[in-house]
């Protein structure tokens, strides 16, 4: 057993570790990651919308309070459904904006100007306009890699032009104001001038637009990324990292967002259709029944430690605890610590994998409702799992169970660990009292 | 709240003015700029305590190329470590020192050794 732990953390530090690092930080991932980030207050508030247009309540019932919220919902859809279109349904505005003016950041170029031109990037091929129309068919949730795509581009074209000093060379006596003035529309052109071509190319040959033609060679991957191993892969790369002192979650979700918003979007529009949802795997699964207090669903663990013999775990919980609630968990991961100590090792790995089994069971035999709304991660948990999924009930309970299961997981092993620091408690105790006496 | 005179500055973000009154200024890092936030009210109350003038603030990864030109040391949480290197790089040029805060620490939320730890590094 333990030989088997000190290979695995050989392997872990040599080999994974420097993996990390290097996805991590990998300038393209990190700026998908902040233009979700920048797009998300937008999609939050918007997906709330949600819950007016359909309310949480049985469409039979008889309750005078949801029956007129009910009625209010059904007169006035059209209305309520705006800031909904508008935010959730255009999401890939706001993320390829945000992705090309994070890039813009990294290569040192103006971010408005970088945002801008990825927006345009993205519309030269995303927008196929008709009789003085856009189709906002891939504004949404189709549009999504397209949008990412787009924005690496244009970006990294920007920087490219700007690296190799390419501009429009005019005599010296022109003032550099005038020479600036047509600079700025160099990186604008050459966007043009090569996605719309590419565009016309890619319909005239396939018969489809470019977003359309990319979830067509998506689609096995983004379906993929919704299934139970795909789930279980995902929570295991994290806690692994986690449990090595990298910030696993960070990079987890930067790769994991665009295919649980993309799926979220499919949700949202089955909920609209009144047809059965198609998705499971989404950011409130993992926010609000994997990550329950924060990574390793340590909640539970932080009320055991409160009531933990050893002073140093319950030093530990009562830091922890309060954050806890709001998911954030870094006190109880180091301090206990959690991070690197080969005790808690099974717990933290098999705690959320055992979890998401349970949920994602739960959810397919239909017992719990399925996620259709964006929430802050900061949210507690049980909140967190209602709110995401149109605050229903069944989530709660689900949630409810997973930070049972988890203190029953986590309780063996705290209690061989607080042993062996009740012993080196009571050896300084001794050796205390054993100065104090010799004195 | 102390009375009397006292010298208000509207460059309050500018570093030379900063140097001039001889405060001490300390950037921390992590994913989301949360959990370096706790450190940073246990680090405020400790230089109270000792009666220093610092100036600490927590910010996410994703602000750090913005941020860190205003600060005289950048301390990271350890779970953005492995970012050490390439953070480094960036502040190289303004001879801005950044350093991983210890496990142990971060996690007992020890502000008067991390205040001790940044402050060693400012010189």
């Amino acid at each position: 057993m333990s030989t088997l732990y000190e290979a695995m953390v050989g392997v872990i530090e040599r080999h994974i570790t420097p993996m990390a690092g290097r996805v991590g930080q990998q300038k393209h991932i990190i700026a998908i990651r902040d233009g979700f980030l920048a797009a998300l207050p937008f999609m939050i508030i918007g997906s709330f919308m949600l819950v007016f247009i359909f309310p949480p309540f049985d469409p039979d019932t008889h309750w005078g309070f949801a029956r007129s919220w009910l009625d209010f919902s059904v007169r006035y859809r059209n209305q309520l459904m705006l800031p909904f279109n508008l935010s959730m349904g255009v999401m890939t505005f706001f993320i390829s904006v945000g992705i090309g003016a994070s890039l813009g950041k990294h290569y040192k170029l103006d971010p408005i100007m970088s945002g801008l031109l990825a927006f345009m990037a993205f519309l030269l091929v995303a927008a196929p306009y008709h009789d003085k129309q856009i189709s906002v068919a891939y504004f949404s949730g189709q549009g999504i890699f397209t949008a990412i795509l787009a924005a690496i581009y244009s970006s990294e074209m920007y920087a490219w032009l700007k690296h190799h000093n390419i501009t429009i060379r005019l005599p010296k006596e022109v003032p550099t104001g005038v020479a600036r003035s047509f600079e700025i529309l160099i990186p604008v052109v050459v966007i043009v001038a090569t996605l719309h071509p590419l565009n016309l190319l890619v319909e005239h040959f396939t018969g489809m637009i470019i977003p359309e033609a990319i979830m067509q060679l998506l689609a096995p991957l983004v379906s993929a990324s919704d299934s139970l191993p795909a789930m279980l892969l995902s929570v295991l790369v994290c806690q692994i990292l986690w449990f090595a002192g990298i910030h696993g979650a960070l990079i987890v979700t930067g790769i994991m967002n665009p295919f649980w918003m993309t799926n979220l979007a499919l949700n949202q529009s089955a909920l609209a259709a009144g047809a059965p949802l198609p998705h499971i795997y989404l950011q409130g699964f993992w926010d609000h029944y994997l990550l329950i207090g924060g990574v390793g669903s340590t909640l539970p663990l932080a009320f055991l430690l409160l009531l933990s013999r050893s002073v140093h775990l319950r030093t530990i919980g009562r830091l922890g605890v309060v954050p806890s609630f709001f998911n954030i968990n870094e006190p109880i991961l180091f301090g206990t610590p959690i991070i690197m100590n080969p005790v808690m090792f099974l717990p933290f790995i098999l705690v959320p994998m055992v979890n998401a089994t349970f949920a994602w069971t739960a959810t397919k035999l239909g017992w719990v409702s399925q996620v259709v709304q964006l929430t802050p991660w900061t949210t507690p948990a049980p909140i967190g799992a209602s709110w995401a999924a149109n605050w229903t009930l069944s989530p709660v309970i689900m949630c409810l169970f997973c930070m049972v299961m988890s203190a029953v997981m986590y309780y063996p092993f705290l209690k061989a660990y607080e042993r062996t620091l009740l012993k080196k408690q009571d050896e300084s105790q001794d050796a205390e009292a054993q100065v104090a006496l010799n004195s | 709240m102390e009375t009397g005179f006292r010298f208000v500055s509207n460059g309050d973000e500018n570093p030379h003015l900063l140097r001039w009154r001889k405060m001490k200024t300390i950037m921390l890092c992590c994913s989301a700029g949360m959990s370096t936030s706790m450190l940073v009210k246990k680090m405020q109350a400790e230089a109270e305590k000792r009666g220093l003038d610092v100036k600490i603030d927590a910010y996410g990864v994703s602000e750090f190329d913005e941020q860190f030109p205003h600060y005289q040391v950048v301390l990271l949480g350890p779970q953005v470590k492995y970012m050490l290197e390439s953070l480094a790089e960036k502040t190289l040029e303004q001879g801005i020192p950044v350093a991983a805060i210890d496990m142990m620490d971060y996690g007992m939320q020890r502000g008067d050794k991390v205040l001790d730890f940044a402050l060693s590094l400012i010189k």
